[in-house]
């Protein structure tokens, strides 16, 4: 003992005793790990939490917010084989084979590359429908309100100005004269037709019902249904229109006839007058409104105006009503993107590694980088089910 | 930090040395098997989600199936690609704590957010999301109707509130 004091001159011989059995990058990894299991279930819990809080049937159905179950589940499998490709990468590093630790890890950077070109894509195709998770871009409405009505009747004013503009500069050359007839048609046949039927309506039910016609007929799959406006109910509809501006018309002719015999014998008629004004109005809103029912009866808008509009080249998109779609596209676009963050922070490890030589002693990076990736992959097996099939 | 950097080196020969025995615990083989599992189980959660499943099978049942699916990946993709299989005991310092912080996190969230319908007032009612009138499930309906009844005996106010939306409901469920 004393000898061994003099080797040392005086001092103590310490041994380095790691308080894990792992490499101190280890330990680090896994707790920041498990820092990232609390973050990722916070934010999954808190979605699990507010969709099956959400008012009984009101969180949107999949095809209703253009979600692609296949499209999910390819996702799924890329990431499951990006998670075996690094696996095995760690395994040939730990065997001293570089070249072919390389070769796995090139495949995982390229499955990653994947994963978020998917992701990339369907962002694209929420965003071509209207589907943001914030105002200025987002079309959701999820109520069938006069703020809905409001929305669609800005939208079609707009789209009819626009339409205007361009047919005085253009002159002959304007051939957009359908576009700005269908837009002129719903401001009437169908916003204006909705806020009086609204008005009228004796209660709240009658007043939502009102709304809910329009929501339906601009984005069935919205509140959860397949098909627009039935058939049937339009011929009914029109049918009942038809009789009523045939009685409004007939009533109107004897209002002429008998404003004329008054005009010839030069004397006032006030009230004649006035009621020659509403049945003058009513005539234009009934021939609107039939002309809307033509509209949607076609077979294009089946499945809703907008669908239509899409097939004629997305000439326009409407506002739609989604129940909790607000808070639908909150959530999914705060969890696909926190977790595509994390791909993409996983991308940029890899791409630090690949350029090294992937030996054994470089078998602790690929390890690390590796658990952190399986975090990653083990975090969408949780998202998957929760946002596309539930 | 001479010495720091001497052990590390152990340390990633200790792990490269003991990569040889890893074939009893690892492998190419383990790895594929896992992989298979895992593909397979994703089938299953898709498989839940086909038409004619939802029209026999209630949707809860199908949830219940599909965060089991989840788990049982979740568990092989820990216990076999993080290795968690084969580590000491220093796996359940990390990994019990996390997990209960998490589940209390979500369990935390309930009353306030899960169940926050409960005490929705008329007027709170007004403001909310409006339900599809069109139901897809089965068990929805159910839950919803025994949530009404439940309604109906515990306050006048909040059926009164549910009345806005439920004829709608109540017509296309007939």
């Amino acid at each position: 003992m004393s000898a061994s004091h003099d080797l040392h001159h005086g001092h103590l011989k310490l041994q380095y005793e790691p308080c894990l059995p792992i490499p101190n990058g280890k330990v680090c990894l896994w707790l920041f790990l498990s820092t990232e299991i609390m973050f990722f279930a916070g934010l999954i819990g808190t979605y699990i939490v507010i969709r099956f809080g959400a008012p009984t049937g009101s969180w949107p159905r999949p095809e209703a917010v253009h979600l692609v179950e296949i499209i999910g589940a390819f996702n799924t499998f890329v990431l499951i084989c990006s998670s075996v490709t690094i696996v095995l990468a760690l395994e040939a590093a730990k065997k001293n084979a570089a070249e072919s630790a390389k070769r796995w890890m090139w495949l995982t950077f390229f499955l990653g590359c994947t994963f978020l070109g998917v992701k990339a894509f369907e962002y694209k195709s929420k965003f071509a429908h209207g589907i943001y998770p914030q105002m200025p871009h987002s079309l959701i409405y999820e109520k069938p309100d006069v703020n809905y009505s409001a929305a669609v009747r800005t939208t079609l004013q707009d789209k009819s100005n626009q339409l205007s503009k361009e047919k005085t500069e253009l002159g002959e050359a304007f051939h957009r004269d359908s576009e700005l007839e269908q837009c002129q048609t719903m401001l009437v046949g169908m916003v204006k037709w909705s806020d009086l039927a609204s008005v009228r309506a004796e209660t709240s039910v009658e007043q939502h019902a009102a709304y809910e016609n329009m929501a339906h007929v601009v984005y069935p799959a919205g509140s959860g249904a397949g098909h627009g406006m039935p058939t049937d109910d339009i011929a009914n509809e029109r049918k009942i229109r038809i009789k009523e501006l045939e009685a409004v018309q007939t009533r109107k002719a004897g209002l002429l006839a008998e404003k004329k015999a008054a005009d010839d014998k030069g004397q006032p008629v006030p009230l004649v007058d006035a009621e020659l004004k509403t049945s003058e109005e009513s005539d234009a809103l009934l021939q609107a409104r039939i002309k809307f029912l033509d509209l949607c009866s076609s077979s294009e808008a089946e499945e809703g105006l907008n669908h239509k509009f899409e097939n004629e080249g997305t000439w326009l998109t409407l506002p739609m009503m989604i129940p909790s779609g607000n808070m639908w596209a909150s959530t999914y676009f705060l969890l696909t993107g926190f977790h595509a963050i994390h791909v993409i922070v996983g991308l940029i490890l890899f791409a630090y590694i690949l350029p090294l030589r992937l030996d054994s002693k470089k078998a602790h990076l690929l390890e690390n980088s590796g658990l952190y990736w399986h975090f990653v992959d083990l975090v969408w097996i949780f998202l998957f089910p929760l946002l596309y099939l539930f | 930090m001479q010495s720091h950097d001497h052990h590390g080196q152990d340390m990633s020969h200790a792990s490269t040395s003991h990569g040889g025995d890893h074939h009893s615990h690892g492998g190419t083989g383990t790895y594929i098997m896992v992989f298979l599992a895992l593909c397979a189980l994703t089938t299953v959660s898709i498989f839940t989600t086909l038409t004619w499943w939802r029209e026999q099978v209630p949707d809860s049942v199908s949830w219940a199936i599909m965060m089991v699916v989840s788990c049982m990946k979740a568990l092989l993709v820990i216990l076999f690609f993080m290795h968690l299989l084969w580590e000491a005991n220093w796996k359940w310092v990390l990994t019990v704590p996390a997990a209960c912080m998490s589940l209390f996190l979500v369990l935390m969230l309930i009353p306030d957010i899960g169940l926050r319908t409960r005490n929705y007032s008329e007027e709170r009612w007004s403001a909310a999301a409006y339900p599809s009138p069109v139901k897809v499930s089965h068990a929805e309906h159910t839950e919803e109707d025994d949530h009404k009844s439940h309604d109906g005996s515990s306050g006048q106010g909040s059926d009164g509130a549910h009345g806005h939306d439920s004829p709608p409901r109540q017509e296309s469920g007939h």
